[in-house]
């Protein structure tokens, strides 16, 4: 890694603006001295490679992940988890290169589960889990996104084709409400023990605000919320129903998993409905583009779809697993759902990456 | 060989030269080429099928 000369922070700060190393917004300048010290908090050795990030095929050192995480205004708290969504995304399944090359909004967003939530600066997984205000949320999604433009090379207009972006790709991390969720923390669903912490990654869109007010003498209210969240799911302009691959991410208010409660329901149980609700008839996508969907969207769909009547109906999702079904957000009227960008080699697959806290170094008087 | 339009026509770069190919041949396409039609399809295709001939040629 080289070193930059600057006479001031503020000269320093231009100099990062002017070689496009930052997101568009002032960043903590990595002087050698922060550096070493986030280093320190990662616990390992700063050469130490976490992966080949692309498109520029930057291979992601300790040193220059934290080089990020002290860009976007991390503590040493927050280190673990950078590392680990790093690593996580370095996976080949993830798609990274293509990832960020794409024409499409998709920017990844890391769901943070077990005790790292409280013990990595208190991840905020309730009111307003998504936006700004909670300074761990920011700094490590931050942390991911300038790893990304710094070692992975993506930069608006050259090599991150994004025809809009969304505002996610500047930093997207929520903490699961695990305490007051019906369900088990969505890590153990990827074979974590509930005591280990784990960061799970899926390349997402914003969030699509879905509006449901339950009723608690409706002895239909689940069938209504289920059936709302999957309208949503089944957004006709989405990636997911033109592919039907990728991942869906269901992020329910604590009211909505309310109702799910009462209804006796299992996250499985969600996710399995949610699959079977999820369609769009085959004279919508018809309508849509017609050319494509007669030649076949993928390859699967070759023909598959030229003798189906208009009110057949396609699933948008073949696997239920690929729904990520969990509780964050304040107590409310609305379930946030997330439809993928779902291409690439390996469709973008969900990653996820333990979150080792036993690696981190205390560092006396340590400020950054 | 890669064909690529005009509006992508850094990002092959980046990409040539990203993935230790900075030589590697394309041939620049017009820009959208997707959903114009097959008239203006079949004119594109012609247009650059002496540059794809030339190219595998040399």
């Amino acid at each position: 890694m080289s070193l930059l000369d600057a006479a001031s922070e503020h000269d320093a700060l231009e100099l990062l603006h002017d070689l496009g190393c930052t997101d568009g917004l002032p960043v903590v300048v990595p002087t050698a001295e922060r550096v070493a010290r986030m280093v320190l908090a990662t616990g390992y050795e700063p050469d130490l490679v976490l992966g080949d990030m692309g498109p520029m095929h930057g291979a992601a050192t300790i040193e220059k992940v934290a080089t990020a995480a002290v860009m976007a205004g991390c503590t040493p708290d927050h280190a673990p988890v950078v590392v680990a969504g790093v690593r996580a995304v370095c996976q080949p399944e993830f798609d990274l290169t293509e990832m960020q090359a794409t024409t499409h909004c998709t920017a990844p967003l890391m769901i943070v589960c077990g005790p790292a939530r409280h013990a990595c600066g208190e991840i905020a997984s309730g009111f307003g889990a998504l936006g700004p205000g909670h300074r761990a949320n920011a700094s490590i999604g931050r942390a991911l996104r300038l790893a990304m433009i710094n070692i992975g090379g993506a930069r608006p207009g050259s090599s991150d084709m994004a025809l809009h972006g969304h505002p996610g790709k500047f930093t997207y991390c929520i903490a699961e409400d695990e305490e007051n969720s019906p369900f088990p923390g969505l890590h153990t669903t990827f074979g974590y023990e509930p005591d280990q912490s784990a960061v799970i990654i899926t390349g997402a869109e914003a969030p699509h605000s879905t509006f449901f007010t339950g009723d608690r003498d409706d002895p239909n209210s689940v069938e209504s919320l289920l059936n709302v969240i999957a309208m949503v799911m089944a957004n006709p302009g989405s990636n997911n129903v033109h592919l039907r691959e990728g991942a869906i991410t269901v992020i329910m208010n604590p009211d909505h998993t309310e109702v799910i409660k009462r209804a006796g329901l299992r996250r499985e149980d969600v996710q399995t409905e949610l699959a079977k609700r999820a369609t769009i008839s085959v004279g919508t996508m018809r309508s849509i583009n017609p050319t494509l969907f007669a030649q076949g969207i993928t390859a699967d769909d070759k023909g598959r779809f030229s003798e189906a009547a208009d009110e057949d109906l396609i699933h948008v999702l073949k696997d239920p697993s690929r729904i990520l079904v969990l509780q964050a957000g304040g107590s409310g009227l609305y379930t946030m759902v997330m439809p993928s960008w779902c291409a690439g080699p390996h469709r973008n697959a969900i990653v996820h990456s333990e979150i080792e806290l036993d690696q981190a170094c205390e560092i006396p008087g340590m400020t950054l | 060989m890669a064909l690529v339009t005009e509006e992508f026509w850094p990002q092959g770069d980046f990409f040539a030269t990203s993935s230790g190919m900075p030589e590697v041949p394309r041939v620049k396409l017009p820009h959208p080429v997707a959903g114009t039609g097959e008239d203006k399809m079949a004119e594109v295709a012609s247009d650059i099928t002496p540059s794809i001939v030339e190219l595998l040629s040399s």
